[in-house]
C-alpha cells in the first residue's frame, strides 16, 4: 500500500489528489475523513491527518464545521496546475536524463514521443 | 502536548548486567508510537518499567504524571500484555473476561467480543493449552478492550496469522479514534506495522538510538551502495552503522544525511545513495559493535499539537 | 479499598476453586471415614460402643487432608496468581491484603461447612449408623464454638502458610521455600530445645488457647513475611 520512496503522509495526499483530478472525488462533494482514511489503509490517523491537511491548505479542500471534508470548488483546477509544476521535475527531468545516457538526440525524441502518443490513441 | 509517558535517565541493571543504560525517552499523548529493536535490546524491560511492573536501578520515570510503580491510580489506567503472559491453572478465555473489566475501569465488552470473534479464540480449551497465536490473541483483547490511556502491547503479533494481524490493525485504529489513548507497540514485523505510528523509538543493547516522528525517519540515515572501492572511499570518515558486503560490492548504512559534496562525488563514481527505510534503520542500529564513546542520536521533537487526539 | 475488592474477585474468579472442591475433599474424607468404620465393624467392633466412640473421635483424618490441600491453595492463590495480578494492574499491597480477606472468607466458608455437617452428624446420631467423621476429637468433640475456631483458625494458618511459600518462590524461585522449610525448622528446633526442660510443666499448663494464640502468631507472621517477599518482587 505503502512505499517507503516518500513520507506516508505525502503518499496519502498524492493518493487524495489522483482521486479529485480523476474526478472520483467531484468538487463540492464529501471526502472520507482522517479518522476513514486511517482505518481504510490501516495507518496512523495523526498522520492521516497531515496527509489530509497538506489539501487543505493547498485549498484543495475545505471543512464543513460538524459534517466533515468537502472538495473545494475549483480544486481539481488547482491540482492539475500543481501537477504541471511538478511535471518538469517527476517526469521530463528524469526523461531527459535517461535520454542523454542512451545518447538520444532531440529529434529523435519528438519522434519517438509522436510515435507512442499515437500508439496511445 | 503533554508526554503520556517521560523516562529521564532511566538505568536497570540485573546483577552484573545492564538492560538499560542512561534511557530517556518521552510518548506524546495520544501517540501510536513503535517501540522497535533487537531481541534483548531493553523493549521488554523498558515496558515494564512504565507499567510499574518493574523499577529502575536509577532514573526518573512518569506516566500521565506520576511515578507508576505500586500506584493504584496511575495503574489502572495502563494496560501491558506482555509476550509471556501466564494465567492461573485452569483458566478459561472466559475466566479473563470476567475479571478484567475489575481492573480496567475503560473496558469495553463489545471490542472484547469482536476480538474473540474475530480470532476465534477457543471457549472451553485451558488457556495452558493455547497455542501461541491464541495466546497472542488473549493478550490483544486484553490490552485493546481495556481501552486504557496507556496501552502498552509487547510483541503482540507472535504466532498471529496474516488475517489475524490485519483485524488487529483494524481494531486497534478504530477503537483509537473511538477512544484515543497512547500506544507503544513493540514488533518485528516493521513493515507490516510501520504505517500505524507517527512516533518510532529504536532501542539497542539498552540504548535509544533514535526517537523521531515516523515522517523524519528519513532523515536518520542514508544507504550507500557500489562498487567496494567506490564505498569505500565515500564512507571514509563517516559515521557507519552497519556494513553489508559480498566479493567487489558493498552497501552501507550511514548515520545523518549525506551533504552536497558526498552526493557528487558518489554521482561521479556511480554510486547509489538512498533513504534509510525504517526496516534498515532497525538493522542498522541493532548491527553494531558497541561504541559506547558514541552519544545517542539526539531526537527531532514532535512539532505542534495532535488534532483531535486526547486521552 | 477498591483494589484490595478486586484482588477478593480475582481469587473467586475460579469459583469451584475455592468453594467446589474443600467439598469434595471433605467427601472424600468423610467416604474414607466411613470405610475405616466399617472395616472396623467387620473386625467386631460394635458401633455405639464406648470403645467405637473412644477409636473413631481420635481419627484425625480430616483435618490432615483439608491441612494438605490448603496449604496447596495457599502456595497457587500467590505463585499462580500474583503474577497475572500485576500484569492486570494491581498493587501489591492490594494483592497481599486482598488474598488475605480472600484466605478469611474461605475459612469462614469451610468452618461454617464442616459445622454444618457435624451438627447434622450429631443430629443423624452420627448418619443413622455410629459412623463418626466431623464429631471428632480434633474438631472439638461437639462443641461447635471450638469447631468454628479451630477450623477458622486452622484453614488460615495452612493457607498462609502455603502463601508465604508462594511468596518465596515467585521471589527467588526454588530457593525461596527451600530457605523457608529450613528457616521453619531451624526455629521449631530450637523451640523444642528451650521447651524440652520444661516439658511437664508445659503440658500441664497446657490450654487450647495457646493454640489458639500460636496459630495467630503464624498467621501474622506469613502474612507479613508474604508482604515482605512480594514487595519488592518482579516478573519476568
Amino acid at each position: 500500500m505503502f512505499t517507503a520512496d516518500s513520507p506516508i503522509f505525502q503518499q496519502l495526499a498524492a493518493k487524495i489528489t489522483d482521486d479529485i483530478v480523476s474526478g472520483t472525488y467531484p468538487e463540492e462533494s464529501a471526502v472520507p475523513s482522517a479518522t476513514d482514511f486511517a482505518v481504510f489503509y490501516q495507518m496512523n490517523p495523526a498522520t492521516a491527518s497531515k496527509g489530509v491537511n497538506v489539501l487543505v491548505d493547498l485549498g484543495a479542500l475545505y471543512k464543513k464545521r460538524g459534517i466533515g471534508m468537502f472538495v473545494a470548488t475549483g480544486a481539481r483546477d488547482l491540482l492539475l496546475a500543481r501537477r504541471r509544476d511538478e511535471f518538469r521535475e517527476q517526469y521530463l527531468q528524469p526523461f531527459l536524463r535517461e535520454a542523454q545516457v542512451l545518447h538520444l538526440s532531440i529529434d529523435e525524441l519528438h519522434r519517438m514521443i509522436d510515435e507512442t502518443k499515437e500508439d496511445l490513441t | 502536548m503533554t508526554n503520556a509517558i517521560e523516562l529521564h535517565n532511566i538505568t536497570r541493571t540485573f546483577g552484573r548486567s545492564t538492560a538499560l543504560d542512561g534511557v530517556t525517552v518521552s510518548i506524546p499523548d495520544g501517540s501510536i508510537c513503535g517501540l522497535l529493536g533487537r531481541n534483548g535490546a531493553g523493549k521488554t524491560t523498558i515496558m515494564s518499567i512504565i507499567a510499574g511492573q518493574d523499577r529502575p536501578t536509577s532514573g526518573r520515570v512518569e506516566v500521565l504524571g506520576e511515578r507508576p510503580f505500586e500506584n493504584e491510580a496511575v495503574l489502572s489506567r495502563i494496560s501491558f500484555v506482555r509476550d509471556n503472559q501466564r494465567y492461573p491453572d485452569n483458566y478459561r478465555l472466559h475466566h479473563v473476561l470476567r475479571i478484567a473489566p475489575d481492573f480496567a475501569p475503560n473496558w469495553n465488552a463489545d471490542v472484547a467480543n469482536e476480538l474473540v470473534d474475530g480470532f476465534r479464540i477457543p471457549a472451553r480449551t485451558p488457556i495452558k493449552k493455547f497455542s501461541r497465536g491464541q495466546l497472542s490473541s488473549v493478550a490483544i483483547v486484553l490490552g485493546l478492550a481495556s481501552r486504557a490511556p496507556v496501552t502498552l502491547l509487547d510483541e503482540p503479533y507472535l504466532g498471529l496469522d496474516i488475517t489475524a494481524r490485519a483485524m488487529f490493525h483494524d481494531v486497534l485504529l478504530r477503537d483509537y479514534s473511538e477512544r484515543p489513548r497512547t500506544v507503544l507497540l513493540s514488533t518485528h514485523l516493521i513493515e507490516e506495522s510501520e504505517a500505524l505510528f507517527d512516533r518510532v523509538v529504536i532501542v539497542d543493547q539498552g540504548r535509544i538510538r533514535a526517537d523521531v516522528a515516523s515522517d523524519a525517519t528519513g532523515e536518520l540515515a542514508f544507504t550507500l551502495s557500489g562498487t567496494t572501492d567506490a564505498v569505500d572511499e565515500l564512507s571514509a570518515n563517516q559515521p557507519v552503522l552497519r556494513v553489508h558486503a559480498v566479493t567487489g560490492l558493498k552497501s552501507v548504512t550511514i548515520e545523518g544525511q549525506a551533504d552536497d559534496a558526498l552526493l557528487e562525488r558518489a554521482e561521479q563514481l556511480g554510486a547509489r545513495v538512498g533513504v534509510a527505510s525504517l526496516p534498515d534503520l532497525v538493522v542498522a542500529f541493532g548491527a553494531g559493535t558497541p561504541d559506547s564513546s558514541r552519544p545517542t542520536t539526539p531526537s527531532i521533537s514532535q512539532p505542534a499539537a495532535q488534532k483531535g487526539v486526547r486521552a | 479499598m477498591k483494589a484490595i475488592a478486586s484482588t477478593v474477585k480475582l481469587h473467586l474468579n475460579l469459583r469451584e476453586y475455592t468453594f467446589v472442591v474443600p467439598l469434595s475433599i471433605t467427601g472424600m474424607v468423610a467416604a474414607i471415614s466411613v470405610l475405616i468404620s466399617l472395616i472396623f465393624m467387620r473386625s467386631g467392633s460394635v458401633p455405639g460402643s464406648a470403645e467405637w466412640i473412644y477409636g473413631s473421635q481420635a481419627n484425625p483424618g480430616i483435618l490432615y487432608a483439608l491441612a494438605g490441600f490448603l496449604v496447596y491453595m495457599g502456595v497457587a492463590s500467590v505463585a499462580t496468581t500474583f503474577p497475572f495480578a500485576l500484569s492486570l494492574g494491581a498493587t501489591r499491597r492490594a494483592f497481599v491484603a486482598g488474598t488475605l480477606v480472600w484466605y478469611a472468607i474461605t475459612a469462614a466458608y469451610i468452618a461454617v461447612i464442616l459445622a454444618v455437617l457435624a451438627a447434622i452428624e450429631v443430629a443423624t446420631g452420627h448418619w443413622f449408623a455410629g459412623f463418626y467423621i466431623f464429631d471428632v476429637n480434633v474438631l472439638g468433640a461437639g462443641d461447635t464454638g471450638r469447631l468454628l475456631t479451630i477450623v477458622f483458625l486452622g484453614v488460615l494458618s495452612a493457607l498462609t502458610i502455603g502463601g508465604v511459600f508462594g511468596a518465596a518462590w515467585i521471589r527467588f524461585a526454588a530457593r525461596g521455600p527451600q530457605l523457608i522449610a529450613v528457616g521453619v525448622v531451624l526455629t521449631l528446633a530450637i523451640l523444642t530445645i528451650v521447651i524440652v526442660p520444661e516439658a511437664a510443666a508445659v503440658f500441664a499448663a497446657f490450654r487450647l488457647w495457646w493454640l489458639a494464640v500460636a496459630a495467630g502468631v503464624v498467621i501474622v507472621l506469613a502474612a507479613t513475611g508474604s508482604w515482605l517477599l512480594l514487595r519488592p518482587a518482579i516478573v519476568r
